[in-house]
């Protein structure tokens, strides 16, 4: 199976993760004291190094489940045009090297016509 | 006994709101003429309320505690959830629901040995704020939302997810009611949110994907579609293919394909299909 059987449902930074985004309120702690949130919801100091230094290969290396991630950097960049140009695309570079050059070439690569009902 | 009046598929990917322009000026042109086309064939269908297959991305279970399907039952759905709005670059908007029918789908399951979970207060994602934005822009089609996990081990399979479409088409023929109702599954088509490969599509799974919904042959599609060829294709994302093939049990004969564009630009391959012959 994929990458997302790599998850850990049980890591204290997953259930944590859920509960930021749903409020504003820990989301500005998120900012301002992530160390204190993250002794709050039980992270290892593994854990919360890993989130201090965006560090998208050490995440899901632990068992952060893999969608949770992007939002992770979210989180510290915001969401506007969260495009792929956005400073994700910078962490995954850094993490994922081989991968992200191959998603850019595609990218790069002229646009193919798409027939009416072609599938 | 509720009628079937349409069953369509669409992707959600956040993209296709939050930062559309960004994908090649082809690409948008598609992708608006396929979206156009079916908002009008959904409109022509002349639904009383959209029974929309969609997934939960982590939003309203938390990972210890996920079900594989939760009913919203609301008499009002409003979204984007407030972590989202930005992202999709969407205003709030409300849906009325339709809670005699989702309470039904929620007891009856139970009846059918169906473990449907269910919220009065359903938050919204891509998953169904996306489709919703392009397919019911006024908010004047009712909504019943039906969330399935399919990113959380265990992810269900393809036979699954047909299984589960087969029974919720004979509950909805022994309903009690004379709704008119258009599924709509939205989801995928292949990529990996979060994963090593998050900015890149397979295009040959997709078109293959594609072409398997073209032939029609749903023993067929559920025996070559397995649940490791969606994830070697994109894991903890293709999967939400499994939307799709849900409501294939809603269907019989070809479908046929609107638009697909390897879209990296919306982070995932994108894709409009509608089913002219729809089973109840």
């Amino acid at each position: 199976m994929g990458n997302v059987e790599r998850c850990d449902k049980t890591l204290p930074l997953n259930e944590m993760i859920f509960y930021v985004r749903r409020d504003a309120v820990l989301r500005t702690r998120w900012l301002s004291d992530l160390e204190g949130l993250a002794r709050e919801f039980g992270l290892s100091r593994e854990e919360y190094e890993a989130v201090r230094d965006k560090d998208v290969r050490r995440l899901n290396e632990m068992g952060v489940h893999q969608y949770y991630i992007p939002q992770i950097l979210r989180l510290f960049y915001g969401a506007s045009a969260n495009s792929n140009s956005h400073p994700a695309l910078e962490a995954y570079r850094r993490a994922y090297p081989h991968e992200t050059a191959a998603a850019e070439r595609l990218l790069a690569r002229p646009a193919r016509r798409e027939g009416r009902g072609e599938g | 006994m509720a009628r079937i009046v349409a069953a369509m598929a669409m992707t959600h990917s956040p993209g296709l709101t939050g930062w559309f322009d960004r994908a090649p000026e082809d690409q948008q042109i598609e992708a608006r003429r396929a979206l156009d086309e079916m908002r009008e064939r959904l409109r022509a269908a002349r639904p009383d309320v959209i029974l929309l297959f969609s997934n939960d991305h982590l939003l309203n279970w938390p990972i210890n505690n996920t079900p594989e399907y939760a009913v919203g039952i609301g008499p009002e759905h409003v979204g984007p959830a407030d972590w989202y709005d930005e992202w999709l670059a969407l205003a709030k908007y409300r849906i009325p629901g339709h809670p005699a029918l989702a309470r039904y789908l929620v007891n009856e399951g139970a009846r059918r040995r169906l473990a449907f979970a269910y919220l009065r207060d359903m938050q919204f994602d891509d998953g169904v704020s996306v489709p919703m934005h392009y397919l019911n822009p006024e908010g004047d089609v009712s909504l019943v939302p039906v969330t399935m996990n399919c990113t959380v081990p265990p992810i269900p399979t393809p036979a699954r997810a047909y299984e589960v479409g087969t029974t919720l088409r004979e509950m909805l023929r022994d309903y009690p009611g004379a709704e008119r109702v258009a599924v709509v599954a939205t989801g995928g088509l292949s990529h990996e949110p979060g994963g090593p490969r998050y900015f890149w599509v397979d295009e040959e799974f997709d078109r293959w994907f594609l072409g398997l919904l073209k032939e029609g042959d749903h023993a067929a599609l559920l025996r070559e579609c397995t649940l490791e060829r969606m994830e070697a294709a994109g894991s903890g994302g293709t999967a939400e293919l499994l939307a799709w093939i849900l409501a294939l049990a809603f269907t019989s004969g070809p479908a046929e394909v609107l638009a697909y564009m390897p879209a990296v630009a919306w982070r995932s391959g994108t894709g409009m299909v509608v089913w002219p012959d729809v089973k109840n």
